[in-house]
């Protein structure tokens, strides 16, 4: 077992993480915590309609506001942007039209925040409003007005259809075909720390911006574009994240207001959102309603897959076509699916709009898998544990959609918590109103390609090797309070053979930091930390021959361990870590080297083949045990137990803490978390407070055993892969699923809530199918869908003639694979 | 937040003048723990906020005569900790033990609580001209209604969120206010009105009149039982106090009227008879029989009518038998093979 | 009858009515601040005192991160108004360490990991350090209860409980020290 390797000293040892300190003292600098001398304090005006066009927007009067510096209206940022180099639709304040309640219209910088706020008051905006797209059903039905003019068809922003071996022809094989509706419904990050950011034009007339981001370099490319500056004379420094969790991934338009403001002004410009307006950033879930058809044979091995995802967007692009495709990629990486065919499509609704969240995509066709996974096992007389074991996806090889799955510890992972949880004694048979359920899932160590177009580093770490003995790691990956300084600087000390103290993190500073692309799809520890060990490896290499040279010895039997360089067939022959940097720069000058990571090709040539390829995947089981209230319809998980591959814990205690973690985001997008709309018919508006979004205090956060299972993967430093977002996955379906043991009923809808409950009991009492869920699943105008044969079928990993001159006419080579096919500039 | 000017009196009477006499409106703080919420989303504009900080005596909970005294700055932890109401009215103790989190029971006021204003979700947000706000429209109607009224709404759907008024009405406490015409009593119930009579406001006090002290009969038997969906930092989507006492069953029902609504109909099931569990779930039954869900809120009948069961049963010391069996197995789902 | 929505009542700049002068007591130290009525205990914290390690997550009392400590007593600054606590004991995380010698809470939570994104880390300290001074030996359901107001959204709280615990230990074992 890995977890036993003795030759690593920092790696899988529970050291204090490096910013530990700062957090426990509130010396940690958030964004809004900076204050600088003449600043001015920014605040936007939101729109108050849903869909409308803008007529007027008069700014006369916030202007002669008393404290009033500057005002912003959307002639004043004309250039689009957007993450997604195929979705540049958001304006900075909007232009001509606003697209959801809470879209911003107009900016004010003043003396103080009450000030900014009062202008906004006296900004006279005219609308027309326009018919509103409530949801998906919505933008089916009605392809006008449209919301954006670039959608695939009308209001349906993207739809892509893909077809991995002949799926009919599968489900004649089957001995079971079952078709469930599943609807999973939309929630936000709701990380505790409000977005905040802060710009200043600096004496030489460079625009800096502190923002609370998890993804700096991104940032930094859209200022670029909106501002008109080239990115030389624009810094982006990302202030550690009060939580993230997808929310903080995109550029947002207060960090393009805050630099405008600061450019006009000359001074410093804050802009900190309210919770309320945290809720209109959003980015989160999609809300999500999928139909899988499932073929499987007696022994329930699948024959085929056929899986249909209708995604309500929001009224912007964001990551969507990413999500869109994601709601169908990782569903054969788990167990065996020989064919498989996804079809997906998400619309532009007028609501705020969805992104990236912990999961990104998965979570919901996870949970509709798992879910119907259950309901086979039930109907072939299985039990469902033993089922998934049959059926795993082989390590080392390719799924039908071409992901290269490497190290695959799910076996492990179950038998962890099968045992762990007494399944076999539990399951079928609690009393009454106990239940325990059972779910998998697996997630991607950081996503194959980069968001825009380019064969350049995913991440990059420079050293600076002090002749005191000190290092300094530079890297622009962002800390969100998962740990990745604390990574980078373990990383760094493994490979040096110094102490974690003695290694100095810079991050996350397009002027200091080589870039790393930021901290979504769990790419951090794999990618920086690959980068961190070559860099340390060339550090060595460096230190190794001089030192060597001085203490007569070949430099490859020198060793790197507790601060010393050493004969490793003679330990007492050596010198210090510091002596040995001494050694060297005094040969070679200043002694410093760079390291970077780009992840390995994909085999995937078809076009959408993009979006899941990854270095490894994690995988994760789990169980729920819970006790349903059959008088009120309350469900409290009393238990979770989870296991997770995670190839190699780089420490223990930011791994656990990343289970338990995305644990109980998993309980509370099964049992209260949504992002609701009041009175979808007439008139949108969510729910923007802590108090009405519902998310679990410590009286409903449930017990957590946790097992972590370390089969290194090659491609992972020190073998690692990721933690932060695939021990979410299963445990809403495992909940779902102990639900149905509990109290035999089904509620196939996220999430499950009292009310739900109640509605299936009385079904169940009165004797009708016990379910609560959707009921039809609508009719979406497919496009013919890409065919690409499986590897089984002698496919290399390209569509069919035909589709393939399709996808050639876009773009070229790689590219075909990358989420910018054919639209990036 | 509105600019507003700041006074501390040094006496209740002082308080209710400046309320009185300020010329752009006034609101009295306590534990500021609902007030500051409503300035901070400009529900409330006022010019004057009057502190009762340095009003003597007004904490404090002591028993006289037959009854507990607990005075209007008492705190809800103060409280939910005190062993006198433990002990003589355990009901209002855990009532106040389910409010808010530990941070809000450490500031918030008995006075407070009973006046809080309703959280119903679009009254709390300035952009919805609602009824309550002066405006034409309740936009539960028509929208969202959840957590709203199921019994006495209209014009108005607000479900009132106080639940040691719950607990108080049950135990038919009585509530002394100081304004302009000096001191009165009045009986808790009488406290509250519903929407019919004025949307504007959900108690029957003048501007200027300032809680001063809760009278509240020891002694009876009496439990308190609340449902919400998170069991911190959340309000009750339903309550149910109940009082056992000499002169009969008193039943009170929270989270789903405009006002701590006391069921006749539940006393009048209940009788003078031994509670059983077959008269807890007739009365329970009874309480629910008038209900009136909007479009949304349907489960809230079923969910009072269990929790008020529950709350019958505990404060008569009767165990639960549980809701009643379900079904036996559901029908057997499909075999292999069925669907090819 | 459709959901509509107006515009926001404008609202009129009135300036600081009588402003206030106040001496407010915080972290053992007796601090001046002349400020605006409507300025809450969070604000004046932050802004006119620069202890910007008390955070603010909603500033309706729906999170618990702005928690600070008033005469021993976890409370709210966000639904605080300063005036109202001339004279009291107002502890901050920054009043929680000894000079240098961290408080033990502070050394569990950055050992334990029960500190990730660190945001909502000091209204938890603030809350665990009352219930330690109160019940130095709390039950697991002890420590569930007393921080049920605050929420964090990244540990799943259950790092948290064990650093209480273990910090409860060590305070036992090392007696009072540290901290105020």
């Amino acid at each position: 077992m890995a977890g036993a390797d003795k030759t690593l000293r920092v790696i899988g040892k529970p050291v204090r993480r490096v910013d530990g300190r700062a957090k426990v003292t509130g010396l940690t600098k958030f964004a809004d915590d900076l204050f600088l001398p003449r600043m001015l304090f920014a605040r936007l005006l939101r729109s108050t309609e849903a869909h409308a066009r803008i007529v007027s927007v008069d700014v006369s009067g916030a202007s002669k506001h008393p404290g009033v510096r500057a005002v912003l209206t959307g002639k004043d940022l004309p250039v689009p942007f957007g993450i997604l180099p195929v979705s540049e639709d958001e304006h900075a304040l909007s232009l001509d039209k606003v697209r959801f309640v809470g879209d911003p219209v107009a900016a004010v910088a003043a003396t103080t925040e009450d000030a900014a706020a009062e202008a906004c008051d006296l900004i006279r905006v005219e609308y027309e409003p326009l018919r509103l797209i409530a949801d998906p059903e919505d933008a089916l039905a009605h392809s006008e007005p449209k919301i954006h003019d670039y959608a695939d068809q009308g209001n349906l922003h993207k739809v892509v259809a893909l077809e991995f071996g002949d799926v009919e022809e599968g489900f004649r094989e089957a001995d079971l075909v079952r078709e469930d509706l599943v609807f999973f419904e939309g929630n936000t990050h709701l990380p505790m720390e409000q977005h905040a950011a802060l710009a200043t034009q600096d004496a030489d007339g460079r625009v800096t911006l502190w923002s609370s981001t998890q993804t700096p370099h991104y940032v930094h490319r859209a200022l670029a574009k909106v501002l008109g500056l080239p990115a030389s004379r624009i810094r982006v420094i990302a202030t550690p994240n009060g939580g993230g969790f997808g929310g903080k991934s995109d550029p947002f338009n207060h960090e393009i207001v805050a630099a405008k403001l600061a450019m006009l002004t000359g001074r410093p410009v804050k802009l900190t959102l309210t919770r309320e307006e945290v809720f209109y950033c959003h980015r989160g879930r999609h809300p999500t309603l999928m139909a899988v058809k499932t073929g499987v044979k007696r022994d329930g091995s699948i024959t085929a897959m056929d899986f249909r995802t209708l995604l309500d967007g929001g009224g912007y692009g964001s990551y969507g076509v990413a999500s869109t495709y994601y709601t169908g990629a990782l569903q054969t990486v788990t167990y065996r699916v020989p064919r498989y065919r996804f079809r997906g499509a998400r619309a532009f609704t007028n609501k705020p709009p969805c992104g990236p969240k912990r999961g990104h995509g998965t979570p919901q066709p996870r949970h509709a898998l798992e879910v119907q996974l259950d309901k086979i096992a039930e109907s072939l007389g299985l039990d469902p544990a033993e089922m998934r074991l049959r059926t795993l996806h082989p390590p080392n090889s390719l799924t039908a959609n071409y992901l290269r799955v490497g190290s695959m510890g799910l076996r492990s992972c179950l038998e962890k918590v099968v045992e762990g949880s007494g399944w076999r004694s539990k399951f079928r048979k609690l009393p009454e109103g106990r239940g325990v359920g059972l779910a998998c899932s697996s997630y991607i160590c950081g996503a194959g390609l980069p968001i825009y177009w380019n064969n350049l580093p995913q991440s990059g770490v420079q050293l600076l090797l002090d002749r005191g003995g000190g290092v300094t790691a530079f890297c622009g990956s962002t800390e969100i309070g998962q740990g990745s300084d604390s990574v980078l600087a373990f990383m760094v000390a493994e490979g040096l053979g110094i102490p974690p103290a003695d290694v100095r993190i810079v991050t996350a500073d397009t002027d200091l930091t080589p870039v790393d692309l930021g901290s979504y799809s769990s790419r951090v520890t794999l990618m920086t930390g690959n980068a961190a060990i070559q860099a340390a490896e060339r550090a060595r290499e460096i230190l190794a021959t001089h030192a060597g040279a001085k203490l007569g010895v070949p430099p490859t039997r020198l060793g790197f361990a507790e601060g010393r360089v050493f004969d490793v067939e003679d330990p007492a022959k050596g010198m210090t870590f510091a002596e040995a940097v001494v050694c060297a720069e005094s040969k070679v000058g200043t002694v410093g080297t760079v390291g970077s990571y780009s992840p390995p090709p994909s085999p995937g040539r078809y076009k959408g083949a993009g979006v899941g390829p990854s270095a490894a995947y994690s995988y994760t089981a789990c169980v729920a045990e819970v006790a349903v209230d059959r008088g009120t319809g309350i469900v409290r998980v009393e238990r979770i137990w989870i296991a997770h591959d995670i190839g190699r814990a780089v420490n223990p205690i930011l791994a656990l803490g990343q289970v338990e973690g995305s644990v109980y985001m998993g309980v509370g997008e099964a049992l209260m978390e949504e992002m609701a709309y009041r009175g979808n018919r007439f008139g949108v508006h969510k729910i923007p407070s802590m108090l009405e979004y519902k998310s679990p205090t410590t009286l409903e956060m449930p017990d957590v055993v946790t097992y972590l299972v370390e089969d290194p993967d090659p491609n992972g430093p020190y073998g690692a892969k990721e933690v932060g977002q695939g021990p979410l996955l299963p445990v809403p379906p495992a909940i779902a699923n102990a639900v149905y043991d509990a109290v035999r009923v089904r509620v196939d809808e996220v999430p499950i809530t009292p009310e739900k409950v109640l509605r299936a009991l009385k079904l169940r009492a009165a004797g009708k199918e016990a379910r609560v869920g959707p009921t039809r699943f609508p009719d979406v105008p497919w496009p013919e869908a890409i065919r690409v044969p499986p590897p089984w079928e002698g496919g290399d990993g390209r569509a069919v003639a035909g589709e393939a001159r399709a996808a050639e006419r876009g773009a070229g080579g790689r590219r075909q694979g990358g989420l910018a096919t054919g639209v990036s500039k | 937040m509105r600019a507003f000017e700041y006074l501390s009196p040094k006496t209740l009477e002082a308080a209710s003048a400046a309320v009185r006499t300020a010329p752009e409106g006034a609101r009295i703080i306590a534990g500021g723990q609902d007030l500051l919420g409503e300035l901070k989303e400009r529900i409330a504009t006022p010019g004057r906020v009057v502190s009762l900080k340095a009003v003597p005596g007004l904490r404090g909970i002591r028993e006289e005569s037959g009854s507990l005294r607990i005075g209007a700055l008492a705190t809800v932890q103060e409280v939910a900790e005190s062993p006198l109401v433990r002990e003589k009215a355990p009901a209002l103790a855990e009532a106040a033990t389910s409010v808010g989190t530990p941070q809000i029971r450490a500031l918030g006021t008995v006075g407070g609580n009973l006046c809080q204003r309703p959280r119903c979700w679009y009254y709390r947000l300035a952009d919805f001209p609602c009824l309550k706000k002066g405006g034409g429209t309740c936009f539960a109607v028509e929208g969202d209604s959840r957590y709203h009224a199921i019994l006495g709404g209209g014009p108005c759907h607000i479900v009132h969120p106080s639940d040691l008024a719950v607990a108080l009405v049950a135990l038919d406490a009585s509530v002394e206010v100081v304004g302009a015409k000096g001191r009165r009593t009045i009986p808790i119930a009488d406290l509250y009105a519903l929407p019919a009579v004025d949307a504007s406001r959900e108690t029957t006090l003048a501007p200027d009149e300032i809680v001063a002290e809760v009278s509240v009969p020891a002694g009876a038997r009496s439990a308190f039982r609340k449902f919400r969906e998170k069991l911190s930092l959340d309000f009750a989507v339903v309550a149910a106090a109940v009082a056992l006492g000499p002169k009969g069953p008193r039943v009170a029902l929270g989270g789903v009227a405009p006002v701590p609504w006391r069921s006749r109909e539940a006393e009048a099931a209940l009788g003078a008879k031994p509670v059983t569990a077959e008269s807890a779930a007739a009365a329970a039954t009874a309480a629910l029989a008038p209900a009136k869900p909007l479009k949304n809120n349907r489960y809230k009948v079923p969910l009072a009518c269990a929790v008020l069961r529950r709350t019958i049963l505990a404060a008569a010391g009767v165990a639960d038998p549980g809701p009643p069996a379900p079904p036996a197995t559901p029908a057997p789902t499909k075999k292999a093979g069925e669907d090819f | 009858m459709p959901e509509a929505r107006t515009p926001k009542k404008p609202r009129r700049a009135r300036g600081t009515k009588s402003a206030v002068h106040l001496l407010l007591r915080v972290n053992g130290e007796d601090r001046e601040v002349t400020t605006a009525p409507h300025r809450t205990l969070l604000e004046t914290l932050r802004e006119d005192l620069g202890l910007t390690g008390t955070k603010h997550g909603c500033e309706l009392g729906e999170c618990g991160t702005c928690t600070v400590l008033v005469d021993g007593q976890p409370i709210l600054s966000c639904l605080a108004l300063s005036a109202d606590y001339e004279g009291r004991e107002i502890t901050t995380v920054e009043g929680m360490a000894d000079g240098a010698q961290l408080h033990p809470l502070q050394e569990t939570f950055a050992d334990l990991g029960a500190a990730q994104c660190g945001y909502c880390t000091p209204g938890f300290l603030l809350t665990a350090k009352a219930l330690l001074e109160e019940k130095p030996s709390p039950s697991r359901e002890e420590i569930r209860e007393a921080l049920a107001g605050n929420l964090c959204r990244c540990t799943g709280y259950l790092k948290i409980y064990e650093a209480v615990e273990q910090a409860a230990a060590r305070m036992r074992e090392e007696g009072p020290r540290g901290g105020r």
